[in-house]
Protein backbone atom coordinates (compact mmCIF):
# COMPACT_ATOMS: atom_id res chain seq x y z
CA UNK A 1 0.00 0.00 0.00
CA UNK A 2 1.51 3.31 -1.05
CA UNK A 3 0.71 6.44 0.87
CA UNK A 4 1.84 9.09 -1.61
CA UNK A 5 -1.07 8.46 -3.96
CA UNK A 6 -3.50 11.26 -4.62
CA UNK A 7 -7.20 10.65 -4.22
CA UNK A 8 -7.65 10.96 -7.99
CA UNK A 9 -5.39 7.94 -8.46
CA UNK A 10 -7.36 6.02 -5.87
CA UNK A 11 -10.63 6.93 -7.62
CA UNK A 12 -9.16 5.87 -10.96
CA UNK A 13 -8.10 2.55 -9.43
CA UNK A 14 -11.57 2.02 -7.99
CA UNK A 15 -13.15 2.72 -11.38
CA UNK A 16 -10.80 0.30 -13.12
CA UNK A 17 -11.51 -2.37 -10.49
CA UNK A 18 -15.27 -1.94 -11.01
CA UNK A 19 -14.93 -2.01 -14.80
CA UNK A 20 -12.85 -5.17 -14.72
CA UNK A 21 -15.30 -6.91 -12.42
CA UNK A 22 -18.55 -5.97 -14.08
CA UNK A 23 -18.46 -6.16 -17.89
CA UNK A 24 -22.06 -6.17 -19.12
CA UNK A 25 -22.37 -7.37 -22.66
CA UNK A 26 -24.67 -6.95 -25.60
CA UNK A 27 -24.59 -9.29 -28.55
CA UNK A 28 -25.11 -8.23 -32.16
CA UNK A 29 -25.11 -10.31 -35.31
CA UNK A 30 -24.27 -8.26 -38.37
CA UNK A 31 -24.62 -11.03 -40.95
CA UNK A 32 -23.24 -14.19 -39.39
CA UNK A 33 -24.40 -17.70 -40.28
CA UNK A 34 -25.56 -18.10 -36.61
CA UNK A 35 -22.79 -20.57 -35.78
CA UNK A 36 -20.92 -18.06 -33.63
CA UNK A 37 -24.17 -16.85 -32.07
CA UNK A 38 -24.98 -20.35 -30.90
CA UNK A 39 -21.50 -20.63 -29.38
CA UNK A 40 -21.98 -17.28 -27.58
CA UNK A 41 -25.29 -18.51 -26.18
CA UNK A 42 -23.57 -21.73 -25.11
CA UNK A 43 -21.01 -19.55 -23.30
CA UNK A 44 -23.81 -17.95 -21.32
CA UNK A 45 -25.42 -21.25 -20.28
CA UNK A 46 -24.93 -22.69 -16.75
CA UNK A 47 -22.17 -25.00 -17.96
CA UNK A 48 -19.77 -22.11 -18.70
CA UNK A 49 -21.55 -19.52 -16.51
CA UNK A 50 -20.11 -16.12 -17.35
CA UNK A 51 -21.72 -14.54 -14.30
CA UNK A 52 -18.74 -15.67 -12.24
CA UNK A 53 -16.72 -12.97 -14.05
CA UNK A 54 -19.57 -10.54 -13.53
CA UNK A 55 -20.53 -10.70 -17.22
CA UNK A 56 -24.25 -10.32 -17.78
CA UNK A 57 -26.07 -10.25 -21.09
CA UNK A 58 -28.07 -7.04 -21.29
CA UNK A 59 -30.98 -6.30 -23.59
CA UNK A 60 -30.33 -2.60 -23.97
CA UNK A 61 -27.15 -1.11 -25.49
CA UNK A 62 -27.48 1.73 -22.96
CA UNK A 63 -26.69 -0.71 -20.14
CA UNK A 64 -23.81 -2.51 -21.86
CA UNK A 65 -20.03 -2.07 -21.73
CA UNK A 66 -18.95 -4.75 -24.18
CA UNK A 67 -20.32 -5.21 -27.69
CA UNK A 68 -19.85 -8.82 -28.78
CA UNK A 69 -20.08 -8.86 -32.59
CA UNK A 70 -20.38 -11.86 -34.85
CA UNK A 71 -20.31 -12.19 -38.59
CA UNK A 72 -19.05 -10.07 -41.47
CA UNK A 73 -20.61 -6.63 -41.83
CA UNK A 74 -23.17 -6.60 -44.59
CA UNK A 75 -24.11 -3.34 -46.26
CA UNK A 76 -27.58 -3.66 -44.72
CA UNK A 77 -26.34 -4.23 -41.17
CA UNK A 78 -23.63 -1.57 -41.20
CA UNK A 79 -25.83 1.35 -40.15
CA UNK A 80 -27.50 -0.71 -37.42
CA UNK A 81 -24.14 -1.85 -36.08
CA UNK A 82 -22.84 1.71 -35.88
CA UNK A 83 -26.09 2.83 -34.30
CA UNK A 84 -25.94 0.19 -31.57
CA UNK A 85 -22.30 1.07 -30.93
CA UNK A 86 -23.10 4.75 -30.58
CA UNK A 87 -26.00 4.07 -28.23
CA UNK A 88 -23.59 2.52 -25.74
CA UNK A 89 -22.24 4.85 -23.04
CA UNK A 90 -18.50 5.45 -22.76
CA UNK A 91 -16.19 3.57 -21.99
CA UNK A 92 -17.12 0.78 -24.38
CA UNK A 93 -15.31 -2.19 -25.84
CA UNK A 94 -15.83 -4.34 -28.92
CA UNK A 95 -15.08 -8.05 -29.16
CA UNK A 96 -15.17 -9.58 -32.65
CA UNK A 97 -16.05 -13.28 -32.48
CA UNK A 98 -15.41 -15.71 -35.33
CA UNK A 99 -13.42 -15.76 -38.58
CA UNK A 100 -16.03 -13.71 -40.45
CA UNK A 101 -15.97 -10.96 -37.85
CA UNK A 102 -12.18 -10.87 -38.15
CA UNK A 103 -11.82 -10.60 -41.89
CA UNK A 104 -15.03 -11.49 -43.67
CA UNK A 105 -14.07 -15.16 -43.60
CA UNK A 106 -15.89 -17.31 -46.10
CA UNK A 107 -17.87 -14.30 -47.30
CA UNK A 108 -14.79 -12.21 -48.11
CA UNK A 109 -15.12 -10.42 -51.42
CA UNK A 110 -18.87 -10.86 -51.72
CA UNK A 111 -20.66 -7.92 -53.33
CA UNK A 112 -22.77 -7.27 -50.21
CA UNK A 113 -19.98 -7.56 -47.61
CA UNK A 114 -17.80 -4.76 -46.30
CA UNK A 115 -15.41 -7.18 -44.53
CA UNK A 116 -14.65 -7.67 -40.84
CA UNK A 117 -16.02 -5.69 -37.91
CA UNK A 118 -12.88 -3.53 -37.86
CA UNK A 119 -13.88 -2.04 -41.21
CA UNK A 120 -16.67 -0.29 -39.32
CA UNK A 121 -15.87 -0.17 -35.59
CA UNK A 122 -12.66 0.03 -33.52
CA UNK A 123 -12.21 -3.55 -32.25
CA UNK A 124 -10.49 -4.38 -28.94
CA UNK A 125 -10.32 -8.19 -29.00
CA UNK A 126 -10.34 -10.65 -31.91
CA UNK A 127 -11.49 -14.22 -31.22
CA UNK A 128 -10.70 -16.47 -34.21
CA UNK A 129 -12.46 -19.73 -35.00
CA UNK A 130 -15.25 -21.01 -37.20
CA UNK A 131 -17.05 -21.02 -34.83
CA UNK A 132 -14.81 -20.41 -31.80
CA UNK A 133 -15.48 -22.72 -28.86
CA UNK A 134 -17.02 -21.24 -25.70
CA UNK A 135 -13.62 -21.63 -24.01
CA UNK A 136 -12.09 -19.43 -26.71
CA UNK A 137 -14.76 -16.77 -26.22
CA UNK A 138 -14.20 -16.82 -22.45
CA UNK A 139 -10.46 -16.55 -23.12
CA UNK A 140 -11.08 -13.48 -25.29
CA UNK A 141 -13.19 -11.81 -22.60
CA UNK A 142 -10.65 -12.58 -19.88
CA UNK A 143 -7.83 -11.22 -22.07
CA UNK A 144 -9.76 -7.99 -22.44
CA UNK A 145 -10.31 -7.79 -18.68
CA UNK A 146 -6.62 -8.41 -17.99
CA UNK A 147 -5.65 -5.72 -20.46
CA UNK A 148 -8.05 -3.38 -18.71
CA UNK A 149 -6.40 -4.17 -15.40
CA UNK A 150 -3.06 -3.22 -16.94
CA UNK A 151 -4.40 0.21 -17.85
CA UNK A 152 -5.60 -0.41 -21.39
CA UNK A 153 -7.68 2.30 -23.04
CA UNK A 154 -10.56 1.34 -25.36
CA UNK A 155 -9.63 1.14 -29.04
CA UNK A 156 -12.13 3.90 -29.78
CA UNK A 157 -10.34 6.30 -27.45
CA UNK A 158 -6.85 5.49 -28.70
CA UNK A 159 -7.66 5.96 -32.36
CA UNK A 160 -9.67 9.08 -31.60
CA UNK A 161 -12.25 7.98 -34.16
CA UNK A 162 -15.64 7.77 -32.51
CA UNK A 163 -17.70 8.19 -35.64
CA UNK A 164 -16.37 5.65 -38.15
CA UNK A 165 -15.64 6.90 -41.64
CA UNK A 166 -18.39 5.88 -44.08
CA UNK A 167 -17.28 3.28 -46.57
CA UNK A 168 -17.99 4.34 -50.18
CA UNK A 169 -20.39 2.03 -51.95
CA UNK A 170 -18.68 0.63 -55.01
CA UNK A 171 -20.29 -1.03 -57.98
CA UNK A 172 -21.31 -4.57 -57.32
CA UNK A 173 -19.03 -6.79 -59.32
CA UNK B 1 -26.62 16.61 19.81
CA UNK B 2 -30.05 15.61 18.59
CA UNK B 3 -29.19 17.09 15.18
CA UNK B 4 -26.09 14.95 15.03
CA UNK B 5 -28.09 11.89 16.03
CA UNK B 6 -30.68 12.62 13.38
CA UNK B 7 -27.98 13.08 10.74
CA UNK B 8 -26.32 9.78 11.65
CA UNK B 9 -29.72 8.06 11.53
CA UNK B 10 -30.41 9.49 8.10
CA UNK B 11 -27.02 9.13 6.44
CA UNK B 12 -25.10 6.33 8.12
CA UNK B 13 -27.13 3.93 10.26
CA UNK B 14 -29.77 2.52 9.99
CA UNK B 15 -30.79 4.66 6.99
CA UNK B 16 -28.37 5.72 4.26
CA UNK B 17 -25.08 3.84 3.86
CA UNK B 18 -25.89 0.82 6.02
CA UNK B 19 -29.14 0.06 4.21
CA UNK B 20 -27.53 0.61 0.78
CA UNK B 21 -24.79 -1.89 1.61
CA UNK B 22 -27.32 -4.35 3.04
CA UNK B 23 -29.38 -3.96 -0.12
CA UNK B 24 -26.33 -4.89 -2.22
CA UNK B 25 -25.54 -7.88 -0.01
CA UNK B 26 -29.13 -9.11 -0.25
CA UNK B 27 -29.06 -8.66 -4.01
CA UNK B 28 -25.92 -10.79 -4.13
CA UNK B 29 -27.52 -13.48 -1.91
CA UNK B 30 -30.51 -13.54 -4.24
CA UNK B 31 -28.39 -13.81 -7.40
CA UNK B 32 -26.08 -16.41 -5.87
CA UNK B 33 -28.98 -18.57 -4.68
CA UNK B 34 -30.67 -18.42 -8.08
CA UNK B 35 -27.36 -19.31 -9.72
CA UNK B 36 -26.77 -22.28 -7.41
CA UNK B 37 -30.31 -23.52 -8.00
CA UNK B 38 -29.58 -23.36 -11.74
CA UNK B 39 -26.37 -25.36 -11.17
CA UNK B 40 -24.09 -22.39 -11.91
CA UNK B 41 -21.24 -20.86 -9.92
CA UNK B 42 -22.92 -17.49 -9.69
CA UNK B 43 -21.47 -14.03 -9.06
CA UNK B 44 -18.76 -13.20 -6.52
CA UNK B 45 -19.72 -11.57 -3.25
CA UNK B 46 -18.72 -8.03 -4.26
CA UNK B 47 -20.55 -8.22 -7.61
CA UNK B 48 -23.37 -5.71 -6.85
CA UNK B 49 -20.82 -3.25 -5.45
CA UNK B 50 -18.69 -3.52 -8.61
CA UNK B 51 -21.81 -3.12 -10.78
CA UNK B 52 -22.85 0.00 -8.89
CA UNK B 53 -19.42 1.64 -8.93
CA UNK B 54 -19.01 0.87 -12.62
CA UNK B 55 -22.42 2.33 -13.47
CA UNK B 56 -21.68 5.45 -11.40
CA UNK B 57 -18.38 5.92 -13.26
CA UNK B 58 -19.96 5.52 -16.70
CA UNK B 59 -21.19 8.16 -19.08
CA UNK B 60 -24.85 9.07 -18.65
CA UNK B 61 -26.44 9.49 -22.05
CA UNK B 62 -29.26 12.01 -22.34
CA UNK B 63 -31.46 10.67 -25.15
CA UNK B 64 -33.18 12.97 -27.64
CA UNK B 65 -36.69 14.12 -26.86
CA UNK B 66 -36.75 13.62 -23.08
CA UNK B 67 -37.54 16.17 -20.42
CA UNK B 68 -33.99 16.65 -19.12
CA UNK B 69 -34.75 17.76 -15.55
CA UNK B 70 -37.17 14.89 -15.05
CA UNK B 71 -34.71 12.45 -16.59
CA UNK B 72 -32.08 13.42 -14.02
CA UNK B 73 -34.43 13.91 -11.05
CA UNK B 74 -36.48 10.69 -11.22
CA UNK B 75 -33.75 8.25 -10.09
CA UNK B 76 -32.91 10.53 -7.16
CA UNK B 77 -36.56 10.76 -6.08
CA UNK B 78 -36.94 7.00 -6.39
CA UNK B 79 -33.94 6.29 -4.19
CA UNK B 80 -34.96 9.00 -1.72
CA UNK B 81 -38.42 7.45 -1.36
CA UNK B 82 -36.97 4.02 -0.62
CA UNK B 83 -34.43 5.43 1.85
CA UNK B 84 -37.10 7.45 3.67
CA UNK B 85 -39.19 4.31 4.08
CA UNK B 86 -36.23 2.74 5.93
CA UNK B 87 -36.73 5.11 8.86
CA UNK B 88 -40.19 3.70 9.67
CA UNK B 89 -39.40 -0.03 9.62
CA UNK B 90 -37.53 -2.11 12.22
CA UNK B 91 -34.44 -2.83 10.08
CA UNK B 92 -31.49 -4.69 11.67
CA UNK B 93 -33.78 -5.74 14.52
CA UNK B 94 -33.79 -2.20 15.94
CA UNK B 95 -36.83 -0.12 16.82
CA UNK B 96 -37.99 2.07 13.91
CA UNK B 97 -36.01 5.32 13.93
CA UNK B 98 -39.18 7.38 13.63
CA UNK B 99 -42.71 6.35 14.40
CA UNK B 100 -46.14 7.91 14.38
CA UNK B 101 -49.71 6.69 14.19
CA UNK B 102 -50.47 5.51 10.66
CA UNK B 103 -46.88 5.15 9.48
CA UNK B 104 -47.73 1.77 7.92
CA UNK B 105 -49.69 3.48 5.15
CA UNK B 106 -46.99 6.11 4.64
CA UNK B 107 -44.31 3.43 4.36
CA UNK B 108 -46.26 1.43 1.78
CA UNK B 109 -46.74 4.57 -0.30
CA UNK B 110 -43.07 5.56 0.04
CA UNK B 111 -42.21 2.13 -1.31
CA UNK B 112 -44.48 2.76 -4.31
CA UNK B 113 -42.60 5.95 -5.16
CA UNK B 114 -39.82 3.87 -6.73
CA UNK B 115 -42.25 2.03 -9.03
CA UNK B 116 -44.04 5.26 -9.94
CA UNK B 117 -40.72 6.91 -10.77
CA UNK B 118 -39.77 3.98 -12.98
CA UNK B 119 -43.10 4.25 -14.79
CA UNK B 120 -42.60 7.97 -15.30
CA UNK B 121 -39.00 7.43 -16.40
CA UNK B 122 -40.20 5.02 -19.09
CA UNK B 123 -43.01 7.32 -20.21
CA UNK B 124 -40.58 10.25 -20.33
CA UNK B 125 -38.56 8.83 -23.21
CA UNK B 126 -39.51 8.40 -26.86
CA UNK B 127 -38.33 4.81 -26.90
CA UNK B 128 -41.19 2.44 -27.71
CA UNK B 129 -39.83 -0.37 -25.56
CA UNK B 130 -39.52 1.99 -22.61
CA UNK B 131 -43.12 3.11 -23.19
CA UNK B 132 -44.43 -0.45 -23.21
CA UNK B 133 -42.33 -1.16 -20.13
CA UNK B 134 -43.76 1.88 -18.38
CA UNK B 135 -47.32 0.81 -19.21
CA UNK B 136 -46.64 -2.65 -17.85
CA UNK B 137 -44.90 -1.29 -14.73
CA UNK B 138 -47.87 0.91 -13.89
CA UNK B 139 -50.39 -1.85 -14.71
CA UNK B 140 -48.52 -4.15 -12.38
CA UNK B 141 -48.45 -1.40 -9.72
CA UNK B 142 -52.24 -1.18 -9.82
CA UNK B 143 -52.60 -4.93 -9.62
CA UNK B 144 -50.28 -5.85 -6.73
CA UNK B 145 -50.55 -2.70 -4.63
CA UNK B 146 -54.03 -3.28 -3.23
CA UNK B 147 -53.54 -6.97 -2.26
CA UNK B 148 -50.09 -6.18 -0.79
CA UNK B 149 -51.50 -3.38 1.33
CA UNK B 150 -54.45 -5.55 2.39
CA UNK B 151 -52.05 -8.33 3.36
CA UNK B 152 -50.10 -5.92 5.56
CA UNK B 153 -53.31 -4.58 7.09
CA UNK B 154 -54.28 -8.06 8.35
CA UNK B 155 -51.75 -7.92 11.22
CA UNK B 156 -52.72 -4.29 11.82
CA UNK B 157 -56.31 -5.42 12.30
CA UNK B 158 -55.51 -7.98 14.99
CA UNK B 159 -52.90 -5.76 16.66
CA UNK B 160 -55.42 -2.91 16.78
CA UNK B 161 -52.88 -0.35 15.63
CA UNK B 162 -51.66 1.28 12.41
CA UNK B 163 -48.17 1.88 13.76
CA UNK B 164 -45.44 -0.43 12.46
CA UNK B 165 -43.64 -0.53 15.82
CA UNK B 166 -46.77 -1.59 17.73
CA UNK B 167 -47.78 -4.20 15.14
CA UNK B 168 -44.25 -5.63 15.28
CA UNK B 169 -44.48 -5.79 19.11
CA UNK B 170 -47.78 -7.66 18.85
CA UNK B 171 -46.35 -10.00 16.18
CA UNK B 172 -43.42 -10.91 18.42
CA UNK B 173 -45.88 -12.59 20.76
CA UNK B 174 -48.02 -14.19 18.01
CA UNK B 175 -46.78 -16.00 14.93
CA UNK B 176 -49.29 -14.55 12.51
CA UNK B 177 -48.21 -16.89 9.71
CA UNK B 178 -50.14 -19.59 11.59
CA UNK B 179 -53.34 -17.61 12.03
CA UNK B 180 -53.21 -15.70 8.71
CA UNK B 181 -51.42 -17.95 6.20
CA UNK B 182 -53.24 -16.43 3.20
CA UNK B 183 -52.09 -12.96 4.17
CA UNK B 184 -48.49 -14.18 4.41
CA UNK B 185 -48.61 -15.77 0.97
CA UNK B 186 -50.16 -12.71 -0.63
CA UNK B 187 -47.63 -10.43 1.09
CA UNK B 188 -44.61 -12.43 -0.09
CA UNK B 189 -45.94 -12.73 -3.65
CA UNK B 190 -46.88 -9.06 -3.59
CA UNK B 191 -43.31 -8.26 -2.63
CA UNK B 192 -42.05 -10.24 -5.61
CA UNK B 193 -44.43 -8.29 -7.84
CA UNK B 194 -43.21 -5.03 -6.33
CA UNK B 195 -39.58 -5.89 -7.01
CA UNK B 196 -40.41 -7.19 -10.52
CA UNK B 197 -38.73 -10.51 -9.84
CA UNK B 198 -39.63 -13.55 -11.94
CA UNK B 199 -42.41 -14.70 -12.46
CA UNK B 200 -43.65 -11.09 -12.33
CA UNK B 201 -40.89 -9.61 -14.49
CA UNK B 202 -43.09 -8.84 -17.50
CA UNK B 203 -42.37 -5.07 -17.06
CA UNK B 204 -38.67 -5.62 -17.72
CA UNK B 205 -38.84 -8.75 -19.85
CA UNK B 206 -35.57 -8.56 -21.74
CA UNK B 207 -36.62 -11.13 -24.32
CA UNK B 208 -39.61 -9.02 -25.37
CA UNK B 209 -39.10 -5.34 -24.59
CA UNK B 210 -35.30 -4.89 -24.23
CA UNK B 211 -35.11 -3.66 -20.63
CA UNK B 212 -38.56 -2.22 -19.98
CA UNK B 213 -38.99 1.25 -18.55
CA UNK B 214 -35.27 1.71 -17.87
CA UNK B 215 -34.17 0.98 -21.46
CA UNK B 216 -32.85 4.50 -22.04
CA UNK B 217 -31.12 4.87 -18.68
CA UNK B 218 -27.39 4.44 -18.49
CA UNK B 219 -24.73 5.15 -15.89
CA UNK B 220 -25.77 7.09 -12.81
CA UNK B 221 -29.55 6.92 -13.29
CA UNK B 222 -29.52 3.16 -13.73
CA UNK B 223 -27.24 2.77 -10.69
CA UNK B 224 -29.60 4.79 -8.48
CA UNK B 225 -32.64 2.80 -9.63
CA UNK B 226 -30.82 -0.46 -8.90
CA UNK B 227 -29.77 0.76 -5.46
CA UNK B 228 -33.38 1.77 -4.77
CA UNK B 229 -34.52 -1.73 -5.67
CA UNK B 230 -31.99 -3.27 -3.29
CA UNK B 231 -33.20 -1.04 -0.46
CA UNK B 232 -36.80 -1.93 -1.25
CA UNK B 233 -35.93 -5.62 -1.14
CA UNK B 234 -34.58 -5.27 2.41
CA UNK B 235 -37.50 -3.14 3.61
CA UNK B 236 -40.09 -5.46 2.09
CA UNK B 237 -38.49 -8.54 3.62
CA UNK B 238 -38.28 -6.75 6.98
CA UNK B 239 -41.95 -5.83 6.89
CA UNK B 240 -43.10 -9.36 6.03
CA UNK B 241 -40.76 -10.97 8.58
CA UNK B 242 -41.74 -8.53 11.31
CA UNK B 243 -45.47 -8.93 10.70
CA UNK B 244 -45.82 -12.63 9.94
CA UNK B 245 -42.75 -14.55 11.12
CA UNK B 246 -42.80 -13.73 14.83
CA UNK B 247 -41.09 -10.36 14.68
CA UNK B 248 -37.48 -9.23 14.33
CA UNK B 249 -36.54 -8.42 17.93
CA UNK B 250 -32.74 -8.57 17.54
CA UNK B 251 -30.21 -8.44 14.68
CA UNK B 252 -29.72 -12.21 14.70
CA UNK B 253 -33.43 -12.89 14.29
CA UNK B 254 -33.63 -10.14 11.68
CA UNK B 255 -30.96 -11.64 9.43
CA UNK B 256 -32.11 -15.23 9.97
CA UNK B 257 -35.74 -14.54 9.10
CA UNK B 258 -35.22 -12.15 6.19
CA UNK B 259 -32.60 -14.42 4.61
CA UNK B 260 -34.94 -17.39 5.02
CA UNK B 261 -37.66 -15.44 3.21
CA UNK B 262 -35.16 -14.44 0.53
CA UNK B 263 -34.21 -18.09 -0.01
CA UNK B 264 -37.89 -18.92 -0.50
CA UNK B 265 -38.20 -16.09 -3.02
CA UNK B 266 -35.09 -17.27 -4.89
CA UNK B 267 -36.57 -20.77 -5.13
CA UNK B 268 -39.82 -19.36 -6.53
CA UNK B 269 -37.88 -17.26 -9.06
CA UNK B 270 -36.14 -20.37 -10.30
CA UNK B 271 -39.22 -22.57 -10.37
CA UNK B 272 -41.76 -20.34 -12.05
CA UNK B 273 -41.84 -18.92 -15.56
CA UNK B 274 -42.82 -15.42 -16.52
CA UNK B 275 -46.52 -14.54 -16.45
CA UNK B 276 -48.07 -12.37 -19.13
CA UNK B 277 -49.15 -8.99 -17.81
CA UNK B 278 -52.85 -9.89 -18.07
CA UNK B 279 -52.22 -13.10 -16.14
CA UNK B 280 -50.47 -11.08 -13.42
CA UNK B 281 -53.40 -8.72 -13.10
CA UNK B 282 -55.85 -11.64 -13.12
CA UNK B 283 -53.88 -13.47 -10.44
CA UNK B 284 -53.93 -10.48 -8.10
CA UNK B 285 -57.47 -9.32 -8.52
CA UNK B 286 -59.25 -12.66 -9.01
CA UNK B 287 -57.43 -14.59 -6.28
CA UNK B 288 -55.08 -12.41 -4.19
CA UNK B 289 -57.39 -9.57 -3.24
CA UNK B 290 -60.47 -11.80 -2.83
CA UNK B 291 -58.69 -14.35 -0.63
CA UNK B 292 -57.26 -11.66 1.63
CA UNK B 293 -60.68 -10.05 1.94
CA UNK B 294 -62.20 -13.44 2.84
CA UNK B 295 -59.52 -13.83 5.50
CA UNK B 296 -60.34 -10.36 6.82
CA UNK B 297 -63.95 -11.39 7.18
CA UNK B 298 -62.90 -14.53 9.06
CA UNK B 299 -60.66 -12.50 11.40
CA UNK B 300 -63.39 -9.96 12.10
CA UNK B 301 -66.02 -12.63 12.75
CA UNK B 302 -63.58 -14.50 15.01
CA UNK B 303 -62.82 -11.34 16.96
CA UNK B 304 -66.54 -10.70 17.30
CA UNK B 305 -67.15 -14.25 18.58
CA UNK B 306 -64.31 -14.03 21.09
CA UNK B 307 -65.30 -10.59 22.37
Amino acid sequence: MEFNKTWQDMLEQLKTWARVNSPWAIHFNSGSCNGCDIEILATLTPRYDMERFGLKLQGSPRHADVLICTGPVTRQARDRLIRIYEQMPDPKFVIAVGSCALSGGAFQGCYNILGGIDQVLPVDVYVPGCPPRPEAIIDGVVKLLEQLKAGYQPAARRSGVLRPVPVPVTDAG
Amino acid sequence: MSTLNALITLVVFPGGLAILLTGMIYEWVDRKLVARLQNRMGPRWYQPLADTVKLLAKEEVLPNGVHAQMFYALPVIALAGALTATLYVPVFGLRPAYSFNGDLIVTVYLLSVLTLCMGLAGANTLNRYALIGATRTLTQLFSYEAPFLLALLGPALVAGSWQIGEIADYAERHWLILTQPVGFLVAIIGLMGKLELPPFDAPEAETEIVAGALTEYSGRGLALFRLGKGVELVIGLTLVAAFYLGGVANPLLFFAKTLLLLAGMAAMQTLLTRLRIDQTVGLWWRYGALLVLAQYLAVIVWQGVMA
